[in-house]
């Protein structure tokens, strides 16, 4: 069987979960971000549903940090309200996005089924849970049941073959597969990532190849064995006999890309980039919001100023991580070099907070989405890129050219963990 | 059987599309929520939904973003049943979950504005151009459908389990 179908049946208390069959099963753990919650409060009033176990149920409030207007602060009370009255935990506003919680606080664990109110769930294929996105009425139900319904979806198996090219990063891997792959391939189905390059990631790569899988509309995903994984993780065999569908991607020299609004799968290198003049740069967001990504753009930063007339806003993923870039001296850099730097949370990647994009803006963004409208302005258009690029752009002022990108790194020491502040006892 | 009246929306539609993420943190009333439906991407020829209306889709329907509230929103805005190749597989759950039929199946002869009749048990919907056949829903959605969404459903069976359990005790 593969993992998904293994998790399904060892959920079912069952010896097998076909795949086809719907299956109810046990779920291990649930959390909701403040967009949905009230919603799921509304509707436990209408049907007058009961909390099962409050103590595998965390609330997160990540969409609305600073709450832009009063409509939307209200919702955000009616969550903590909601929360009170049933028992369950809503953890402190500002920690960060829910996703990177469910990281970091270990919600996500090898072979869990863990249910979160929001498509970025599948973040949690990263540590070989089946993390599965949900709206308000399953969440509701599960949370009065415990239990869920699904059905078992088919596998495809990836592996990913060669090396990208010295500047590419998990990122760039996503928008290059999103761009030469249908979403048909992968819709409804479970996505087994493995190979060589997956099984070098460390835990910000996987974690940014997990949560964009949901772009290629996959159910979800599981991430071979990396470096450094939580014990438990298995490494997925690519030549394995268990009925997946088996596909290959060459990352061979693949080039750092772009994604131009407002489709995720336009990617290509950067060197087809015109040289527009860019509005606003964002890094944020579930899909590069980690230590790893806020270091890439500080080390490009350091010692120089971003272009004029532009904005710049990084918004850690969570409070530890903002807490970990202040020790490295990364958010004095950013700071330094004109960065808006914001509160942990989702920043202004759905429009649910600042910064929202003017009429007429380009925006240079490491989000995982370039929808129209997306951060709360349809006339602004929204390019994804990766960190380095994102860091790049808003030094120059435009998307780098390779050329261009090769130079600003020259100077630079672009592997990770060269800070002056490196020891972690610093803060202490 | 279902009587509605075809609208067809063209190309790949998001959640985000559907309804913009603001509107559903500042409201959980799903009338309101209609009001803003399509607000920033309007489909080619789009004329707002009327009470009756049924979604034909020519591609993937509803990816992205796990926001029901684009079902509720849709709902409320009039649509009362979705037909399309494929649709987000979360926004797919969505629409069983609140009793509003998703039916995976290629409806290409249909016009805007024909009369669509669906028979969701037998799997069959007719059109004035055609007829066509799609795999009816499995027994789960089914009876999901007909309790009226997925929290009736579950609280029928509860009520059913604790009547079953008073019987037995009384006997």
């Amino acid at each position: 069987m593969t993992l998904v179908q293994q998790i399904i049946a060892d959920h079912a208390r069952q010896a097998r979960a076909e795949v086809g069959s719907i299956v109810e099963v046990e779920v291990d753990w649930i959390y909701a971000q403040d967009g949905n919650v009230p919603t799921i409060a509304r509707l436990f009033e209408l049907h007058g549903l009961h909390v099962g176990d409050t103590s595998r149920i965390r609330f997160v409030c990540d969409h609305s940090v600073l709450a832009p207007d009063r409509l939307m602060a209200s919702r955000v009370k009616d969550a903590e309200r909601f929360a009170a009255r049933q028992g369950i935990e809503m953890v402190p506003v500002g920690s960060g996005i829910s996703h990177l919680l469910a990281a970091e606080q270990q919600w996500f664990r090898p072979g869990r089924l863990v249910l979160g109110a929001d498509s970025h769930t599948c973040t949690g294929g990263a540590f070989q849970s089946l993390a599965l996105g949900m709206g308000a009425t399953d969440i509701a139900c599960a949370m009065a049941e415990g239990r869920t319904w699904l059905r078992v979806p088919e596998t495809v198996r990836i592996e990913l073959r060669g090396r990208p090219s010295r500047h590419a990063s998990p990122k760039d891997v996503m928008l290059h597969i999103l761009a030469t792959n249908t979403p048909e391939a992968f819709l409804y189905r479970s996505i087994e990532w493995c190979g060589e390059w997956i099984e070098s990631l460390n835990a910000e790569g996987a974690a940014t190849v997990a949560n964009m899988s949901v772009e290629l509309g996959a159910k979800c995903c599981f991430v071979s064995a990396w470096q450094g994984c939580p014990s438990g993780m298995m490494r997925i065999d690519p030549d394995a006999e268990d009925g997946a569908r088996k596909m290959v991607i060459q990352l061979d020299g693949l080039q750092p890309q772009f994604a131009d609004g407002h489709a995720i799968s336009t990617g290509r290198s950067i060197d087809k980039a015109d040289r527009e003049p860019v509005d606003c740069v964002f890094v944020g967001s579930c899909a590069n919001s980690r230590l790893e990504d806020i270091g890439t753009v500080a080390r490009l930063l350091r010692g120089r100023s971003i272009a004029p007339g532009l904005r710049l806003v990084v918004t850690p993923g969570t409070r530890n991580i903002h807490l970990q870039a202040l020790q490295h001296g990364h958010v004095e850099t950013l700071i330094a070099a004109g960065a808006l730097v914001t509160p942990a949370g989702c920043g202004p990647c759905v429009g649910t907070q600042g910064h929202v994009p003017a009429d007429g803006d380009l925006v240079v963004s490491t989000m995982n989405r370039n929808f129209l409208g997306r951060m709360g302005n349809p006339h602004a258009r929204i390019v994804l890129v990766s960190p380095l690029v994102a860091a790049a752009t808003a030094l120059l002022g435009h998307i780098p050219s390779l050329a261009e990108l090769e130079d600003l790194t020259l100077t630079d020491d672009v592997s990770p963990d060269h800070d002056r502040a490196d020891q972690p006892e610093r803060a202490s | 059987m279902m009587q509605l009246r075809a609208r067809r929306i063209s190309g790949a539609v998001s959640t985000d599309d559907i309804l913009p993420a603001r509107y559903k943190h500042a409201s959980t009333n799903p009338d309101e929520l209609a009001k803003h439906v399509f607000e920033y991407f309007v489909p080619p020829g789009f004329a707002p939904f009327a009470p009756g209306d049924c979604i034909i889709a020519d591609s993937v329907f509803g990816i992205g973003s796990s926001r029901e509230q684009a079902v509720s929103a849709l709902m409320a805005a009039g649509v009362g049943a979705l037909i399309g190749p494929a649709f987000g597989r979360i926004f797919y759950r969505n629409c069983w979950n609140l009793a509003l039929p998703a039916i995976e199946a290629d409806l290409n002869d249909c016009r805007e504005g024909d009369l669509v009749q669906i028979d969701l048990a037998a799997g069959q919907i007719v059109c004035p151009g055609a007829t066509v056949a799609f795999s009816p829903p499995p027994p789960l959605l089914l009876d999901v459908y007909r309790a009226g969404g997925l929290l009736r459903h579950v609280a029928a069976k509860k009520l059913s389990r604790q009547s079953l359990q008073s019987q037995g005790e009384g006997s």
